[in-house]
């Protein structure tokens, strides 16, 4: 086992952690797969209105990429597909009948002896959407050979959904999963853990145990690889998000297609809990637990997530829902407020501030200023690359200098605390995002 | 409060866009804004943010500053009851200082707001709050009697030549409170130049302040005796460290420097790695020109002919005289003119530590080196970073190969 120690980072101190037990809540009528999850990618629906599915029916194929076709995640009926700008789908919205899902039949076929079998088996069941790949963060090109395959079970974002705690049902699953993706790669399968969480795993010799200590973001894919295996130009790596293992290891071992999924409904908005539901849930099953009027309802975490409607769903690669209060408030002179506890900052800036969990709301609390290099992004980001020097050559369009400063190593939401602590209010993620998308379609 | 809210509600109507008072939109968006906390909202993620912001970064490092002032303001007082031979007490000597200090603090601000609200309203950008810090450093660098015009013209061009011209703040490449102190000692050296006595006194009163008696001594001696041997100012190591002594406004308590020093470092505002080795740099080669004087013949270092009592300063007494502390502690760590990664900062402090005792030592006509250090060391910062990021580059490409 390789032990990794995370020193720069932060983790966010914010109020409305669910407790370890699940709750009760009605079952999911509705579920949605949105095409907006995934990047680079040009979906063209291979479904309508009213079409009936069954689960794993191809929903939508990538234009670029016709081998990967996108599950159903339900059987039902597709009640609604919803447009956006330039025709954009932004949801595929499956009602769901229960009836159907009981009775269908697990696929009985499986040989998953070589790579190729796996591969073959992954795509003939549309699984290769819960690949996706670094850099780019995009799903997978089947075809690739990725050097390593990563696996976060150390999720550090704020009100994670705990897998040792989400998962704990579920652990020959896991193996299964873990033990079938190894075949995937010659390199290393890197599984990241916390503590003594998951630890049958260090019995299995394919399974490469990383143990990682620290604040955020140590559990995320992005500064593990760059910790043990970093990723150089024109290389791949493959992930899996953690809470996508029992679904994968349902399939691979016992040829059952099932998206259960254990959720986490966290913030200071919301009375908090963990639920038995599944992907692509709806949120407005548990809008009883909603504290207050004026929310936002984000699906994934605080820093990287993304807002929904009330009635929106949880994306993709999402596994908790994170809700904040919606605030307007205009403070007189709060700049020149003492502190206490209405004030959250990693710098030591107000009096007594950071003790008790914190009721984050929706203010960005300042104005967007030009970057003023007060070393606050760097107190925060604990890859050896120099942030800074690389939103630059990004805002400046320099390829070949983003790419020696390591761009390939980023993601958004390795970078997510930067713009948290950003005292000028800057987008690092968005920064990142626009440099990985000019390398991405100057290729 | 609602009242005010209303003020600025209904004043806000008027600098809508496709209003024809909207040119003003950034003034009053500066003026609303400091009144009320923006309401601004996270459009997507970070759906939360940290509640520092670049006003409150900005408004610390004038709180540091305000000590500076207020002990600035007595000795004043101090120094003028000193030549006057007349007793005044703390509060006396201290009003009697504000009456300088308050005239060149406006002077500045006036100077620094018109010309960063015209190029806020002629860019259309909102004003940056920088331009407060630059504004509250200038009169500190300044003799107390000086005259406000030259503040005034000092001001507008360490702003515009400083900052507004290279893109305002975060892309400006020279510390605009250093700029228009770099001006004024050029532009007006008969006033500002530091070897004249910069105490309030009655006419005709002159005197030498501490870097200017080594600088240009009557008969050769080593510094620490020639500070020893002056009768006008207490030039004892004690009496230079709390300051009692003429020097420009601000710097001559260093107690209070290093308190604004400490607050900006428990804050995270100022980088403690370039304070630490500005000093570290100074002390070297203070200690080298120290060693040198050994190597001369009868013990006298020869300058052009004449021995060079400067190079017998001792490390502690550089540290002390001048604003070799206030410029390291306020000025060199600029967040945007120093080095932007942390092995850069190292360098760039100690660099500026080294020239400043060169430029004081070597060519005494410059007494005071440390803002044409920090200047030409603000200069080399840019290349600083690049060697350091290109040692990053070089890492990862023969980690590829």
């Amino acid at each position: 086992m390789q032990k990794i120690t995370i020193k720069k980072g932060h983790n966010i101190n914010i109020s409305g952690l669910a407790s370890r037990e699940f709750s009760n809540a009605p079952t999911q009528k509705f579920v949605s797969i949105s095409p907006q999850d995934f990047n680079y990618i040009k979906p063209k629906l291979l479904v309508k209105e009213g079409d009936q599915v069954s689960l794993g029916d191809a929903l939508f194929f990538d234009k670029i990429n016709p081998e990967v076709k996108w599950p159903s995640i339900a059987s039902g009926t597709i009640s609604k597909i919803v447009y956006g700008e330039r025709r954009a789908v932004l949801d595929i919205i499956i009602e769901v009948d229960e009836e159907k899902e009981k009775n269908i039949e697990s696929d009985k076929q499986i040989n998953l002896s070589s790579k190729d079998n796996l591969k073959e088996f992954i795509q003939k069941h549309n699984f290769w959407p819960f690949f996706t790949q670094r850099p780019f963060n995009k799903v997978v090109n089947p075809s690739d050979s990725p050097k390593c395959i990563v696996v976060s079970l150390a999720d550090s974002s704020p009100l994670a959904n705990d897998l040792s705690f989400s998962l704990a049902e579920n652990k020959e699953y896991i193996i299964s999963a873990l033990s079938n993706l190894k075949k995937l790669t010659d390199g290393h399968l890197y599984v990241a853990v916390r503590g003594d969480n998951f630890s049958f795993l260090s019995d299995y010799d394919f399974v490469s145990l990383i143990q990682v200590e620290g604040p955020h973001p140590s559990g995320n894919v992005g500064v593990i690889l760059n910790r043990v295996n970093p990723l150089n130009q024109n290389e791949v790596v493959w992930t899996v998000q953690g809470s996508h293992l029992p679904v994968l290891g349902k399939l691979f071992s016992k040829g059952i297609i099932d998206f259960s999924l254990n959720i986490c409904v966290g913030g200071p908005a919301v009375k908090p809990s963990y639920i038995k539901s599944r992907m692509g849930a709806r949120f407005d099953q548990y809008k009883d637990s909603l504290l207050m009027e004026n929310v936002r309802i984000i699906s994934g975490n605080v820093l990287t997530g993304k807002q929904v409607d009330i009635d929106g769903f949880l994306g993709f690669y999402h596994s908790s829902f994170s809700v904040i209060e919606e605030s307007f408030e205009r403070p007189f002179i709060g700049w020149l407020h003492p502190g206490g506890k209405s004030k959250y900052s990693v710098f030591n800036a107000y009096l007594g501030s950071n003790k008790k969990s914190f009721d984050f709301t929706t203010l960005q609390n300042g104005s967007n200023r030009a970057f003023v290099p007060v070393d606050a992004w760097e107190k925060v980001f604990p890859m050896d690359i120099y942030i800074n020097a690389l939103a630059r050559s990004i805002e400046a369009n320099d390829i070949d200098e983003m790419e020696q400063l390591g761009i390939y190593e980023c993601d958004e939401e390795d970078v997510a605390l930067c713009s948290f602590v950003c005292p000028s209010k800057s987008d690092v993620g968005a920064i990142i995002r626009k440099g990985l998308d000019t390398i991405y379609f100057d290729k | 409060m609602n009242f005010l809210r209303k003020i600025f509600e209904e004043t806000g109507k008027l600098v809508e866009k496709g209003k024809p008072l909207s040119w003003a939109y950034p003034v009053w968006e500066a003026a609303d804004t400091i009144f009320f906390s923006t309401n601004k909202q996270t459009s997507k993620g970070p759906h939360i943010r940290d509640n520092m912001d670049i006003k409150r970064t900005m408004f610390f490092v004038v709180i540091a500053l305000i000590p500076c002032y207020i002990f600035g303001a007595y000795n004043i007082g101090y120094l003028n009851a000193l030549a006057m031979e007349i007793e005044r007490g703390i509060v006396g000597n201290t009003i009697f200082g504000f009456t300088y200090v308050i005239p060149i603090l406006i002077a500045t601000f006036v100077a620094g707001a018109i010309c960063e609200l015209t190029f806020a309203i002629i860019r259309k950008h909102e004003v940056n709050e920088g331009f407060l810090v630059s504004c509250a450093l200038i009169p500190l660098t300044m003799p107390p009697d000086v005259p406000l015009w030259q503040v005034f013209i000092g001001t507008s061009f360490g702003i515009i030549i400083g900052k507004e011209i290279f893109g305002g703040v975060g892309t400006n490449i020279f510390n605009p409170a250093l700029t228009s102190r770099a001006f004024m000692y050029f532009a007006f050296p008969t006033k500002i130049s530091g070897d004249k006595v910069w105490a309030v006194g009655p006419d005709g009163y002159s005197g030498a302040t501490a870097l200017a008696i080594p600088a240009n001594p009557v008969e050769y001696d080593t510094a620490s005796n020639l500070f020893a041997a002056n009768t006008q100012f207490d030039y004892s190591t004690v009496n230079m460290f709390w300051g009692l002594i003429p020097g420009s406004i601000g710097e001559t308590n260093k107690l209070l420097i290093l308190f604004g020093a400490f607050f900006l470092i428990y804050c995270g505002i100022a980088s403690w790695r370039i304070m630490v080795s500005s000093v570290l740099g100074l002390v070297f080669t203070a200690l080298l020109f120290n060693l040198l004087n050994y190597f001369t013949v009868d013990g006298i270092l020869q300058s052009g002919g004449f021995p060079n009592a400067m190079l017998t300063i001792t490390p502690l007494q550089h540290i002390l005289i001048g604003s070799f502390l206030f410029g390291t502690v306020f000025m060199a760590t600029e967040p945007v003119t120093s080095s932007h990664t942390n092995t850069g900062r190292w360098i760039y402090g100690f660099l500026i530590g080294v020239l400043t005792v060169i430029i004081r030592s070597i060519n005494p006509a410059y007494p005071e080196g440390v803002f044409l250090a920090i200047l030409i060391m603000n200069m080399f910062a840019p290349l600083i970073d690049y060697y350091v990021v290109q040692a990053n580059i070089k890492m990862r490409l023969a980690r590829n190969a």
